[in-house]
């Protein structure tokens, strides 16, 4: 028990059992074999919008514009298939590079402007939104093609295509975190950018590459979001960066950056959904929902507060002086 | 001869932080009509004590007394309600409110229906500032005044809730000559007032002018008390650091080679026209007090701060650095002064912080090979005797010693030639500090440069081959350790010059 609990995924797990086995008490349906590949499916949007979410609080900031980007993009991806009449491929690629594009403004707005994350990102949560209602006079697109909804739906040896998305996003974000240059600076970033850039590392760079990888995911997660309901509509991804925060937060990444393993993110974004499957199966009303989700985020962020307060309390004996280089600039 | 009863009196206060005794069994008498002069080098354990006295700590032992009777301070609104006005560096004003309501913050006097008395309150603020002689408007905006004018709205608070006792902690750091005149004639008189005025300073010669009595701290404890101190340059420095040379394993490893050579840096922000040279295997010690420019220094050697004139070279070659990739890429290093905020990363254990400076030699394409990274981390805490724990904690856990050490395995590990130490021993005990030492002579034995930049003044005068003493961004003289002592080397980097440059602390 020891060492399970020394292991670097055993909370998040362990919150995942726990969570789970409470919703399992309350209602039968939940194991169903059903319910349970609905979850995978449920699931799957937000762990890859969240993947772009974690790195962006792995580098000590904060992305609040994927769900206002996916509305977004839905409506260009059907807008480009549906009345483009371009095939179904460049509908993607032009979703994925958009999506790319939009987290550059996000990264440069931030890393170069020094505009701080939270409000670049709340002023993208509004304007893409907005972008996303002034075309087809703010109306839903439905019926954008019929090989749409494959994507989605698809299996490949029986197991659902979603699942494969997840095991292959994560599998290489994780790579690339651990055994990458670049993945190794997105960690010192949010842990000390003085001492990063003091070690030589262009902390610009690596908070624009943390808002590329954000882009890239909400994109992708943004054509699985279509194909689901064959659609485009400037009303989906509403509270989709709450969700996909949670799940960093929940799967023990710290708000105060530099903390935190990819792969506790999707144990995060599936304890979120196992939530609200359980309200749901109970016959929870919507509003209700959107309280416990608001719950569930104050305390996670709130357990990330005390954790860091432990921290401070451990490293209080600092010694303070002049002659600092902070000031003398400034 | 002072009343024997004092008006503030510390009595035997101890406080420890972990294993550290911070202040051991330390007596104050503090009278009133007398400014007592608080002395000691960084890590004495003055700032503890000053943070005891308002209220910001708690003594484990001893007792902290009013006019003789035991009182408790248990948080700093009790030790200014029990009349200890602080005024720190960092001074605790709202800059965007005027003079007036930052003298009566907190406190603003209220007329009937608990509406702010605005009449009163400009009245009373300005009563305040005239009982000091200041011209200062009360509606200005505090953020808009110069430093020295802050600073006396801050005295004014404390005259303000008529503190029996203002402790001033390195009041002049930020000032010019002609205001630190200003602020002592005040002080003067507010001591002639009967308070008590506690002043902590690193500027010796001027508290050897103001100052009617002193108590000198070294490693936590009074090496001289007040009744035993004599207000004299020579005494103070000789209580202060106590016996030179005692733990200083130097190694002599200076060559004639120049490995480093600086030519007329100016810099914006303060350095002026230092032009010295770091020979391979030599020592070039630093020397200055706080703000003359030494870390400015370090910092345009590593291209933070961009040079306005001058060169340099590194290895005979013109060396430009762009920033700290292109300092780092020429073989330079930086230790800087304040290794928690800008050498170590708390979120890493002891390999990822001594790799981060140079990932590029972990593997090919951006790729990072872990055992790679693993053999290089086990190679160099072997070297340099790390704790073997460092593989698996992470940093905050270990000792100071051993977070030094990891910064200049770090630098080890990116092959750099030149090692730009600012304040390498600050805050580290004494086995450790020994440990850094034995570090340089390593570092000095395999032909590469080390510029020391230290406030220790033993451990300048003990470690460094030569010593340039910064004053005031300038580079006033370059000398052999043995044509200084402890005492000439505090004159020349405490003399006075030309007025600090204000505005750029501000």
């Amino acid at each position: 028990m020891k060492r399970f609990l020394a292991l670097p995924f055993a909370g998040p797990l362990l919150a995942l059992v726990v969570v789970a086995a409470a919703v399992a008490l309350t209602t039968a349906r939940f194991l169903e074999a059903g319910n349970l590949s609905n979850l995978v499916l449920q699931v799957s949007i937000i762990a890859i919008v969240a993947i772009g979410s974690s790195f962006v609080i792995f580098t000590g900031g904060i992305d609040l514009s994927p769900g206002s980007m996916i509305a977004l993009l839905t409506m260009v991806f059907a807008l480009t298939v549906k009345m483009g009449e371009f095939p179904l491929a460049v509908g993607v690629l032009v979703v994925l590079v958009l999506g790319t594009g939009l987290g550059l403004l996000n990264g440069l707005l931030t890393a170069y402007l020094r505009i701080p994350s939270f409000i670049t990102t709340l002023a993208a949560l509004s304007a893409f939104r907005g972008i996303a209602f002034m075309f087809n006079n703010g109306s839903p697109i439905f019926s954008v093609s019929p090989d749409l909804e494959r994507i989605f739906y698809g299996t490949l040896v029986g197991i659902p295509l979603p699942l494969f998305y997840v095991v292959v996003l994560y599998a290489a974000a994780f790579w690339f975190l651990r055994n990458t240059a670049a993945g190794r600076a997105v960690y010192a970033v949010g842990g000390s950018s003085s001492a990063a850039r003091l070690s030589g590392i262009s902390v610009r760079r690596v908070q624009l590459l943390a808002f590329l990888v954000a882009g890239l995911s909400a994109a992708i997660g943004s054509v699985l979001m279509a194909a689901r309901l064959n659609s485009g509509s400037p009303n989906y991804g509403v509270g989709m960066e709450l969700s996909a925060i949670a799940a960093a937060v929940i799967g023990g990444a710290s708000l105060s950056g530099g903390r935190g393993n990819i792969v506790n993110t999707v144990l995060g974004a599936l304890t979120i959904v196992i939530v609200q499957n359980g309200l749901n199966l109970n016959a929870v009303p919507t509003s209700a929902q959107n309280v416990v989700v608001g719950a569930i985020i104050v305390l996670a962020v709130g357990i990330d507060m005390w954790r860091a307060e432990i921290g401070q309390a451990m490293s209080f004996f600092s010694s303070s002086k002049g002659d600092n280089p902070a000031r003398s600039t400034t | 001869m002072p009343d024997p009863v004092a008006l503030w009196e510390l009595e035997n206060v101890t406080k420890r932080f972990g294993g550290v005794v911070a202040n051991d069994r330390v007596s104050l008498r503090l009278f009133g009509g007398q400014i007592h002069g608080l002395l000691g080098e960084n890590g004495s354990g003055k700032s503890t004590l000053i943070k005891t006295l308002c209220g910001a700590h708690q003594p484990e032992s001893g007792r902290i007394l009013r006019a003789g009777q035991p009182v408790t301070l248990a948080d700093p609104i009790a030790a200014r309600r029990a009349g200890i006005a602080t005024v720190f560096q960092e001074f605790s004003l709202v800059p965007t409110l005027s003079v007036a309501e930052n003298v009566f913050l907190g406190r603003l006097p209220l007329r009937r229906g608990r509406q702010i008395d605005w009449a009163r309150m400009r009245e009373d603020a300005r009563r305040v500032l005239a009982s000091m002689s200041v011209k200062i408007d009360c509606d200005a905006v505090v953020g808009e005044l110069s430093v020295a004018n802050q600073q006396l709205v801050e005295i004014a608070k404390a005259l303000a809730v008529d503190a029996t006792m203002i402790v001033l902690d390195e009041p002049t750091a930020a000032l010019g000559i002609e205001e630190i005149v200003r602020l002592h004639a005040l002080l003067r008189r507010l001591r002639d007032q009967g308070r008590a005025i506690l002043y902590i300073s690193h500027r010796l010669d001027e508290v050897v002018d103001l100052v009617d009595a002193i108590t000198i701290l070294k490693n936590g404890r009074v090496s001289s008390s007040a009744e035993e101190s004599r207000i004299e340059l020579s005494y103070i420095v000789q209580s202060m650091v106590g016996d030179v040379g005692e733990h200083y394993p130097k190694e002599r490893n200076a060559t004639d080679e120049v490995l480093f050579r600086a030519s007329g840096l100016s810099t914006a922000n303060r350095v002026r026209d230092v032009s010295f040279e770091v020979r391979r295997g030599e020592v070039f010690g630093l020397g200055g007090v706080l703000g003359s420019g030494r870390t400015e220094v370090a910092r345009a050697i590593f291209g933070v701060d961009r040079l306005v004139a001058g060169s340099m070279t590194l290895r005979g070659e013109p060396f430009r650095p762009s920033g700290p990739p292109s300092a780092i890429h020429g073989g330079v290093a930086l230790v800087p002064e304040n290794r928690k905020a800008d050498g170590l990363f708390f979120n890493f254990t002891g390999f990822p912080n001594v790799s981060i400076a140079s990932l590029g030699k972990l593997g090919a394409y951006g790729t990072i090979r872990l055992r790679t990274e693993r053999e290089a981390g086990r190679r160099l805490v072997r070297d340099l005797d790390i704790t073997p724990t460092a593989e698996e904690r992470l940093v905050g856990t270990l000792s100071g010693g051993n977070q030094q050490k990891i910064i200049v395995a770090r630098w080890l590990f990116a092959d750099a030639e030149l090692f730009v130490l600012d304040e390498p021993t600050q805050g580290i005990d004494i086995g450790a500090k020994i440990a850094v030492y034995r570090l340089m002579n390593r570092l000095t034995a395999a032909g590469k440069g080390v510029l020391l930049i230290s406030s220790d003044h033993d451990e300048l005068l003990a470690m460094s081959d030569r010593i340039g003493i910064m004053s005031h961004g300038r580079l006033v003289g370059v000398h052999l350790p043995k044509e200084l002592d402890v005492t000439s080397l505090v004159r020349a980097s405490t003399g006075p010059g030309p007025p600090a440059q204000k505005e750029i602390v501000a």
